[in-house]
């Protein structure tokens, strides 16, 4: 029960980073309608960003986050400028591909610039565990780190909703999400308005890299295709737009993860993350979201 | 060219016959091993990448998960042929109709789905069938994979050399070439045709579109469970990191380089694809840079792919755009 309940609490936290890369996700997809296979490799970029941080000045969180978010954003307008700008009326395989293409572009050019090897990030948040205890013979671990990582994703996704609902460009992006040609008329820069969303859930990723980098205690060059495809079906379990379902669905996933390992074995992590995807999608195709095709 | 079609078409049979011949010779001809090797691996991703343009390119569902269907049939292959000594031949259609069947799996969830959805199920099927190919140690032999599958038999040549299992990509793909032919000038092919260019016309002209999807998932899994079977003995190594997803991309960039919804178009996307990675093997990681960069620049010179045609609904690109341009102007001066 104790072991239960303890991966109840790793799931959650799991599941926070999961929601915020989804919330990324559905950033990108609701406001530049095309889905994009180079997530990963941004995550990677802006976890790279952050370590250089903290190699040149030394470990500062907010510091880090920032060069997380920053150097995410960048790419994100190469990203848009190469995958999305000319294809919007195209076929949508064709974007798809580019995105793909895209992402081994980066991957491979990370692995010659930075080398293949992984790279360690220690020791940015204290250690510390507090035992926080439930009745009599029960007891919850909770790391620091864990804290700190639902606490970001908290205050991130609060951010962003009060950006959303609260500024005129926020406005302007729900605008475009929901129907292209209205904001056109409306007066409003389509193009650059998508190039806003999709640099803006590029940040996200990054910060959702760096997060899960602090949380493995390492950056791999390797392993973001596997976090990238986390993100797509949190965000396909939350209607592929919806930015709080979008977060629920990561939620999900991470909890479905980590409940899933203890039945089992730890390689089936990915097996049950799938598993729940493909029966959701079978038993509600529109995932979580209360209708089909709702918006940001 | 329209002299060298008419000529073709007049001598279609004896074109036919000589292609055949030289593509037999090819072996013979080649100086060295390595080179043979590299036929070998065109004929097969030809076979593979022909398999996937047929869920994609002709009924114009995007899947992405064929590197599982791969797996599969390269798992029957190398877990029956090592435990039980079933030969080659038998278990080549096995494999086939195991993939096929599977394939009819996938496609159950993906009936009700569309676009992106279907993809991300695909895909993550793929991954299912990669993660449990590792884990399940007993058959596929976990992360040692499997070692030493025997060779076919093929008339008493030693097809452990590439010069003689050359043949046998040869046949899958020649066979395989002219089955698929055949299916889409039959009704069935007309229908998924039908499919890509409007599902909900197709329907209400009375074509079963749930039965025409899944059968087009059953058909293209079955040949890359084929091709699967065929690739174990060849590398006479499995193991899952053989088949992961980027596996999967690298033959949908082979369709989309070549052309989907044409036969001709795997076949050219794959001998470029081969023959670029595999000649520039001295650049090691600048190779797969070099690879990403031709799909980026593919898709915005060319998205219809080098064979497809530019009229294709898979292209869409410039023509769509030209006539909506037009079109927004003239309402624009009408307003």
């Amino acid at each position: 029960m104790e072991y239960f309940l303890n991966q109840l609490v790793n799931g959650l936290c799991q599941g926070a980073i999961y929601a915020l890369m989804a919330i990324g996700y559905s950033v990108i997809v609701g406001v530049v309608g095309m889905v994009t296979f180079t997530y990963g490799e941004i995550m990677m970029i802006g976890a790279f960003g952050a370590y250089y941080v903290f190699q040149f000045i030394g470990i500062n969180l907010p510091v880090a986050l920032l060069a997380a978010f920053a150097s995410s954003f960048l790419l994100g307008i190469i990203v848009y400028k190469l995958c999305y700008e000319r294809f919007f009326n195209a076929p949508r395989h064709i974007s798809l591909l580019c995105t793909i293409g895209f992402s081994m572009l980066i991957k491979n050019l990370v692995q010659i610039v930075f080398g293949p090897e992984t790279k360690p990030v220690l020791n940015i948040i204290d250690n510390r565990t507090f035992t926080i205890p439930l009745g009599s013979a029960i007891s919850i671990d909770l790391k620091l780190l864990q804290i700190v990582v639902m606490i970001l994703v908290v205050v991130l996704a609060v951010t962003l909703t009060l950006f959303f609902n609260r500024t005129k460009s926020g406005i302007a992006l729900r605008a475009v999400s929901q129907n292209k040609d209205a904001a056109y008329l409306m007066g409003i820069n389509v193009k650059r308005t998508a190039m806003l969303g999709n640099c803006i859930g590029c940040g996200f990723g990054g910060v959702a890299g760096i997060l899960l980098a602090i949380y493995y205690y390492s950056i791999s060059t390797t392993t973001w295709g596997g976090f990238s495809m986390k993100a797509f079906s949190a965000s396909v379990l939350g209607g592929l737009v919806d930015l709080r379902m979008s977060a629920l669905g990561g939620l999900c996933i991470g909890i479905v993860e980590n409940l899933g390992i203890t039945i089992s074995s730890a390689t089936f992590r990915d097996v049950f993350a799938f598993g729940f995807l493909i029966i959701m999608l079978v038993l509600r195709p529109q995932g979580f979201a209360s209708k089909k095709g709702s918006r940001v | 060219m329209s002299k060298v079609k008419e000529l073709f078409n007049k001598y279609q049979a004896l074109a036919y016959v000589v292609l055949l011949a030289l593509l037999c010779a090819v072996p013979f001809i080649l100086p060295k091993a390595v080179y043979v090797r590299y036929a070998c691996n065109i004929l097969m991703y030809a076979t593979l990448a022909g398999s996937l343009n047929i869920i994609n390119g002709y009924s114009g569902q995007t899947c992405l998960g064929q590197a599982g269907f791969f797996a599969i049939g390269a798992y029957t292959m190398a877990a029956l042929s090592t435990k039980f000594g079933i030969s080659f031949w038998l278990l080549l259609p096995f494999a086939g109709i195991l993939a096929a069947f599977v394939g009819f799996l996938v496609s159950l969830p993906t009936l009700k789905l569309k676009g992106i959805y279907l993809s991300i199920v695909t895909l993550g099927a793929s991954e299912i069938i990669r993660i449990i190919a590792q884990t399940w140690t007993p058959v596929t032999g976990g992360a040692m994979g499997i070692k030493q599958i025997p060779y076919p038999e093929l008339f008493g040549l030693d097809t452990f050399r590439p010069k003689y299992y050359y043949f046998i990509f040869l046949v899958i793909g020649v066979v395989f070439l002219f089955v698929t032919k055949r299916v889409l000038n039959s009704r069935v092919g007309r229908s998924w045709i039908a499919i890509r260019e409007d599902e909900i016309a197709a329907k209400s002209l009375g074509v079963q579109t749930s039965f025409y999807k899944s059968l087009n998932f059953m058909y293209g899994a079955f040949w890359a469970g084929v091709v699967g079977c065929a690739y174990a003995p060849f590398v006479n190594y499995i193991e899952a990191s053989q088949f992961s997803t980027d596996t999967g991309f690298n033959v949908l960039a082979m369709i989309v380089i070549g052309g989907q919804g044409t036969l001709i178009g795997p076949i050219v996307g794959s001998t470029i694809v081969t023959l670029l990675t595999e000649t520039l093997r001295f650049l090691e990681s600048w190779r797969y840079v070099i690879y990403a960069v031709l799909i980026i620049a593919m898709m915005w010179l060319r998205p219809q792919g080098i064979a497809g045609a530019s009229r294709s609904i898979l292209a869409g690109g410039k023509i769509k755009r030209k006539k909506q341009a037009e079109g927004a102007e003239g309402s624009a001066t009408n307003g």
